[in-house]
């Protein structure tokens, strides 16, 4: 058995879209519980299928996934509109004013739309169940990025949009009209530019948005900075997963100085699907010209991939998982899988 | 000119095809920019070149340029406010900078406003080309994208902000400017993911019809069907592909699609040219409309 993420409490996956982080996510929360671990998986937008045959809804409630193993394994799906209004609820001074900002149209679209929003939301649920105490292990899935570092700077981005200076701005005093309040020429000049770019009815709504926002403001920064600590802790270990693609290998490098530079440990890098299960085979004695083709491309491949290793260094694993041959949307095709990612990883050192 | 928006699920081949489109719009004599969108450009990591919001040349007469909303924002503000010491005003001021990340859909619909400042609308600084080829957001951030501009249409009636929503709008819908490709693999996600993409974008866009670009298709001529094996040996991984390949085909029939075939190289520059020299898609190029 690996020793790896022996030590880890939490496991964030990170990586671009469509790299197949939320399946190796499962298949982890999977291999832990299979190990007698109580493990939960926090997905972000995952696909119906997988969805449904982990019997996960949209409450963003943990739900146990059935699957005869030592451990536990649970399963949730993070739900940013649901968080975000439970985070405002529980924010704001006084319950009508709560409502006031869910009501707001703005809001509807900002809470879930906004840069960082999903981020923050991931994080939301990531704190909650930490504190809940009721799991070994949690593995985070995280929102799909353009970029890995989207996640790193969300929370912080998210914060620093509602900061006091925005939000005073849009603030009137008791009784008076919105820009009246403002005495300094610059910023009730700047206001007027962004009104004339985006009309009356746009910045009305914005600034009863921002009138009403004041009371949790303080908190959503007090959450960010929470969450940075949770995630600077030396229990949680994050995976940069990635596809085989040069140009994404170079991205996973300069990710891989910068997380290990901003003090987060990096356990491993995965490059999912590296190659098909048959590449692993010994070659047969008749090959098609086809299958040597492919052999030779594959082999091509491997060996980028250890270049890649040589430029990284040591300090991380990097592991390679084969690509699968069934699709992955069953309790069952989990379990299986987590059996051959099992056998992807690194073998224990003194073994 | 001519926009073509390259969109589909992550990892699909979006930026691949974008290039490989672009090529051949150059090679057929048309002025070609590749536009990638963000603020941190994969061309130049797969090029070993650096690529800024001002377009620079890659290679045979195809240009990249990086735009991102708050570049396109600052442009467009400049053009409209005509003046450098009111737009220094409004942007360099930290407070307006998280703002302006605030409003839904802006970034969105600057880079839009961007992308369609040609003819018939003329705005801003005049881009001399031919073709645009735009390596779009995956599926959902495209949709957002798309719906910007409607979005602030219907709820922007007054100002400039809202008549340059509903040209912008025109442009996207108009068969005989905008043309919409959307990637896929082979495989049930990507599939499905495009699907769902094509059915959301057509109530976006009813005019235009997307065509569907069949990435890492295999080369058909050279297949055979399987022996009794290992059912992880090589040519039950031929078969099952093939099977995806028929089963896509078949999905995306009542559209136009095209095949471009796997490419067994490792490096994007090479694989591009490879594929360059290779594909066709069939309706034309990305600087023809052939509606």
């Amino acid at each position: 058995m690996s020793d790896f993420l022996k030590d880890a409490k939490i496991v964030v996956c990170m990586g671009t879209g469509g790299v197949g982080k939320t399946t190796i996510a499962a298949g982890l929360a999977a291999l832990f519980a299979r190990r007698g671990l109580k493990v939960l998986v926090l997905t972000v937008d995952p696909s119906k299928r997988l969805k449904q045959s982990l019997g996960l809804d949209e409450s963003g409630e943990p739900r146990r996934v059935e699957l005869a193993v030592p451990g536990e394994l649970w399963g949730a799906v993070v739900n940013p509109q649901k968080t975000f209004d439970d985070f405002v609820r529980r924010a704001a001074e006084r319950a009508p004013e709560a409502e006031k900002i869910l009501q707001n149209r703005l809001y509807r679209q900002l809470s879930t739309t906004l840069s960082g929003s999903q981020e923050f939301t991931a994080l939301e649920n990531l704190l909650a169940a930490e504190k809940s105490g009721r799991f070994d292990l949690i593995v985070l899935d995280t929102p799909p990025a353009h970029h890995a570092f989207e996640f790193l700077q969300a929370p912080h981005k998210l914060a620093s949009i509602f900061n006091e200076g925005v939000a005073k701005w849009f603030r009137a005093p008791e009784g008076r009209g919105l820009l009246s309040g403002l005495f300094q020429t610059g910023t009730k000049q700047t206001l007027k530019i962004l009104e004339s770019l985006t009309g009356a009815e746009f910045m009305g709504q914005l600034s009863e948005f921002f009138a009403q926002i004041h009371s949790w403001q303080g908190q959503l920064e007090s959450r960010a900075v929470e969450s940075q600590r949770l995630l600077v802790r030396p229990t949680t270990a994050f995976l940069l997963i990635t596809a085989f693609d040069e140009a994404k290998f170079q991205e996973g490098e300069v990710f891989a100085r910068e997380i290990r530079k901003g003090g987060y440990n990096l356990a491993g890098l995965v490059i999912n699907r590296a190659h098909p299960l048959w590449f692993q085979n010994e070659v047969a004695p008749l090959e098609t010209e086809l299958q040597r083709d492919f052999r030779q491309y594959y082999e091509a491949r491997r060996a980028k991939i250890g270049e890649l290793k040589r430029r990284l260094g040591t300090g991380f694993e990097v592991i390679e998982v084969p690509e699968q041959t069934v699709d992955i949307d069953s309790p069952a095709e989990i379990w299986e899988f987590s059996k051959k990612l099992e056998a992807a990883l690194p073998a224990r050192e003194d073994a | 000119m001519k926009i073509l928006f390259v969109s589909g699920k992550g990892g699909v081949g979006k930026s691949t095809v974008a290039a490989t489109l672009a090529l051949r719009a150059a090679r057929a004599g048309q002025r070609t920019l590749l536009v990638e969108l963000g603020n941190r450009s994969f061309f130049g990591l797969a090029f070993r070149k650096s690529f800024t919001s001002v377009p620079a040349p890659w290679r045979e007469g195809v240009d990249i340029a990086l735009w991102d909303g708050n570049s396109c924002l600052r442009e467009y503000a400049l053009h409209l406010l005509k003046s450098e010491t009111l737009y220094r005003l409004f942007f360099e001021n930290a407070v307006s900078r998280s703002l302006i990340q605030v409003a839904p859909g802006l970034a969105e619909l600057s880079i839009l406003g961007k992308i369609t400042s040609g003819p018939p609308r003329n705005v801003g600084p005049r881009l001399p080309y031919d073709t645009l080829v735009v390596d779009a957001f995956s599926s959902g951030h495209f949709l957002a994208l798309i719906r910007a501009p409607l979005g602030f249409a219907e709820a922007v009636r007054f100002g400039p902000m809202g008549s340059e929503s509903r040209d912008i709008v025109k442009i996207l819908r108009d068969p005989t400017i905008c043309r919409y490709c959307f990637v896929t693999l082979p495989e049930s996600l990507p599939v499905q993911e495009t699907a769902e993409l094509v059915a959301s974008f057509r109530e976006l866009v009813p005019d235009v019809p997307p065509e569907i670009c069949l990435n890492r298709w295999l080369p058909t001529a050279r297949v055979a069907t399987p022996d009794d094996g290992d059912r992880d040996d090589f040519m039950h991984d031929l078969a099952r592909r093939r099977a995806s390949e028929r089963e896509a085909e078949a999905r995306f029939a009542s559209l136009r699609t095209w095949v471009a075939p796997w490419i067994l190289e490792t490096d994007f520059e090479k694989t591009v040219l490879q594929l360059a020299g290779t594909v066709a898609p069939p309706h034309g190029d990305a600087g023809e409309v052939k509606p």
